[in-house]
């Protein structure tokens, strides 16, 4: 991912605007995934479109740093059963997640075409949005440290999981897009401390390879199905990475707690 | 200081990936362009205005003084004299990638230890290694203790498994002490993997539960990626009710017979056998039992009295009139008073022959919450400590194969480990440092 990023910008302003082109991007790939996926579920190929959830639910995760600009829309693209009354069966549960939930609960075309249909809508509405949306400088250091803290609290937690068990392809899309946000802000943040962001590189570089190592086949395993000793490579290595993701909002916070 | 994006406003906290992270609308953003000066440095500290003290719901903490860290031997061992009333028993998978990450990791281990035990008032200058590598970030110290963190009794005792050294990661195979196996799965064992083993155990202690809360966390803060928690268990040590030694979850007084440290029972010394890096370490044994509290509940008082062999109302061996009294076994050969197959009999027969197999015992008991069948899952963290493991905990543990008490008892957890040497002083070393000389 980070190969195709714009060069890192002096300024917070150009950071952002390098963000936005970057977000356009990964929209776009989300949108005609998601077209995919809804001929997926249309046929009724259901393992093809198992397989497509994903990617189209990886491409997401690499959206990374802009999930508190999406409000309602972000909400019915990557919502979750949590607070809903019906949990899982409730009508505002839509997006990827309910997706996932009808692919790896019996469910079919019946149940899950129209939501795929919305779920293409609500990012083609996402992505018309894009040039108005307020991104704010303190989002990207703030989300720079809590894509990884969200991959740990929601995903290797299992709370994220709907049915797919993905938790670990997750985790390396969420370090996708946390290095996507550093890389972007590496002559920013190195600018104010000088080598910090090598610093954090080192701490994701060890986790990229602990997560690389869970793989069976070249496949994800399903998370809690491995041994403690290989979750504890996992879950030691990113708790490294947030230790020192956590000063990044502090270089540009004047913090009176 | 240029403000680029001039966007102060307070973020808006509707996110869509799961919960809410707590808003940082009190973080004033200061996003600035790349000019050197650190943002925080204009970070402005409002001075707490002088408040009278506020009425308080609970008495004040005792102030208790600082337990020394440095010494020939760890403490947590027989330093305090006095065992500490909270405990915490942390057992860890180490992640280091190789000996100079290990090295690393018992270098950090040695300073925290040495900072809680000494307590840390927020005036004091910080060492430049304390310093966090960005001014302004997380605060260096969770608030749970206050500013200022009491010393509290604390003492950390760290130990190793024999994983430490059958691990090729460290290249360790030519320091493994000997004797230190894996734990031995004795007749009325019921091991758990989940409480069971790890590389690295910390025993913590302290006289308050709170600081013992906040030495792990600040513990595992700055070792994360290092050491991976496994298990862990709070434990607690009883005030005397009334005098005495203080009671177990059966009732009864726990510990009267200790070695004493110049009996040499417990500190590896040159003419233990064991490598020249272990001297003034010591095996330490944790052994958790889960105690069928309910069940125990519902035996007489003289059978519960026939099982342990001493009298509940106040610790003295049946026979005798006070706890610190010794049992006649030369007089009482067939166990009319001490019934032959009470606990304290069979543990300690008090014979020549077996009075090299004593050990000191530092438990804490521990209640830890519900089981499937909604009983009380209490018991004892049995922690001892001694030279060799097969002749003293090992020789004691066999003898009490089949006692009756193990009814009422079911060993679950821990594990063996070798407890580091002490470090003499402050600047002279760090524990484990044996191990790469």
């Amino acid at each position: 991912m980070t190969t195709t990023l714009p060069a890192p910008e002096p300024t917070m302003a150009a950071v952002i605007t390098a963000y936005r082109t970057y977000l356009s991007g990964v929209l776009d790939t989300i949108s005609s995934q998601a077209l995919t996926l809804k001929a997926s579920i249309g046929n009724n190929d259901l393992d093809a479109a198992r397989t497509q959830w994903l990617a189209t639910q990886l491409s997401w995760q690499r959206v990374g740093a802009a999930y508190g600009s999406f409000g309602k829309l972000g909400e019915a693209i990557n919502g979750l059963p949590a607070g809903l009354p019906k949990g899982a069966a409730d009508p505002a549960f839509t997006g990827l997640h309910r997706i996932e939930y009808g692919l790896f609960h019996g469910q079919g075309p019946a149940e899950l075409v129209a939501i795929t249909a919305a779920l293409h809508d609500n990012v083609t509405s996402l992505h018309a949005e894009l040039p108005t949306l307020d991104i704010a400088g303190m989002d990207m250091a703030i989300r720079s440290h809590e894509i990884l803290e969200d991959s740990l609290r929601d995903n290797l937690s299992g709370h994220n999981d709907q049915g797919s068990g993905m938790a670990l392809a997750l985790t390396f899309a969420d370090l996708d897009g946390t290095r996507v946000v550093l890389a972007l802000m590496r002559t920013v943040v190195d600018g104010l401390h000088p080598g910090y962001t090598a610093t954090v590189s080192a701490t994701l570089d060890r986790l990229g390879t602990a997560l690389n190592a869970t793989k069976l086949d070249g496949t994800w395993p399903v998370w809690d199905t491995l041994p403690l000793p290989d979750r504890q490579t996992v879950t030691g290595a990113i708790g490294a990475s947030l230790e020192a993701l956590a000063y990044i909002p502090a270089l540009f916070s004047t913090d009176d707690d | 200081m240029t403000d680029d994006t001039t966007n102060t406003t307070e973020p808006q906290s509707d996110r869509s990936q799961g919960r809410k992270h707590v808003n940082p609308g009190r973080r004033s953003f200061l996003l600035g362009a790349g000019s050197g000066i650190a943002a925080t440095a204009l970070a402005a500290t409002a001075a707490s205005a002088a408040r009278s003290a506020p009425h308080s719901t609970t008495p004040a903490a005792q102030v208790l003084p600082a337990v020394p860290f440095h010494g020939a031997n760890q403490a947590g061992v027989y330093r305090p004299a006095a065992q500490q009333r909270s405990a915490c028993f942390a057992s860890f998978r180490v992640l280091s990638a190789n000996q100079a990450e290990l090295k690393a990791l018992l270098q950090t281990l040695t300073a925290q230890g040495a900072t809680l035990a000494a307590g840390v008032k927020t005036d004091a200058p910080v060492r430049a290694d304390d310093l966090p590598a960005i001014a302004g970030g997380p605060p260096s110290n969770s608030g749970v203790l206050g500013d200022d963190v009491p010393a509290d009794s604390f003492t950390m005792t760290v130990g190793l498994s024999n994983t430490i050294f059958s691990n090729p990661a460290w290249g360790l195979s030519a320091k493994k002490p000997r004797g230190l196996t894996e734990m031995t799965v004795f007749p009325n064992d019921s091991p758990d993997p989940a409480w069971t083993g790890g590389d690295l155990l910390l025993q913590l202690c302290a006289d308050s539960a709170d600081t013992i809360h906040y030495a792990l966390r600040e513990i595992t803060k700055a070792t994360r990626g290092q050491l991976a928690l496994t298990w862990k268990l709070n434990g607690f040590h009883s005030a005397p009710r009334p005098v005495g030694t203080p009671r177990n979850l059966f009732g009864y007084r726990d510990g009267i017979v200790n070695p004493a440290q110049d009996e040499n029972r417990v500190w590896i010394t040159k003419d233990s056998g064991q490598p020249d890096w272990a001297v003034g370490g010591t095996f330490m044994v944790v052994r958790v039992i889960r105690m069928l509290v309910e069940f125990w509940d519902r035996v007489g008082l003289g059978e519960q009295d026939g099982m342990i062999g001493r009298h509940r109302a106040n610790g003295a061996p049946l026979g005798q009139t006070k706890e610190t009294d010794a049992p006649d076994y030369a007089n009482d050969p067939d166990g009319q008073n001490v019934p032959l197959d009470a606990h304290i009999r069979m543990a300690n027969p008090r014979t020549t022959a077996t009075d090299a197999s004593r050990l000191l015992r530092r438990g804490y008991n521990y209640d830890l919450g519900v089981d499937l069948n909604g009983n009380m899952q209490a018991g004892l963290i049995f922690t001892c400590f001694q030279q060799n493991i097969q002749e003293q905990f090992e020789a004691t543990q066999l003898r009490l194969v089949d006692e009756p008490m193990t009814d009422y008892v079911e060993p679950f957890g821990g594990g063996y480990f070798i407890a580091l040497p002490g470090v003499p002083a402050a600047g002279s070393g760090f524990l484990g440092e044996g191990l790469f000389t």
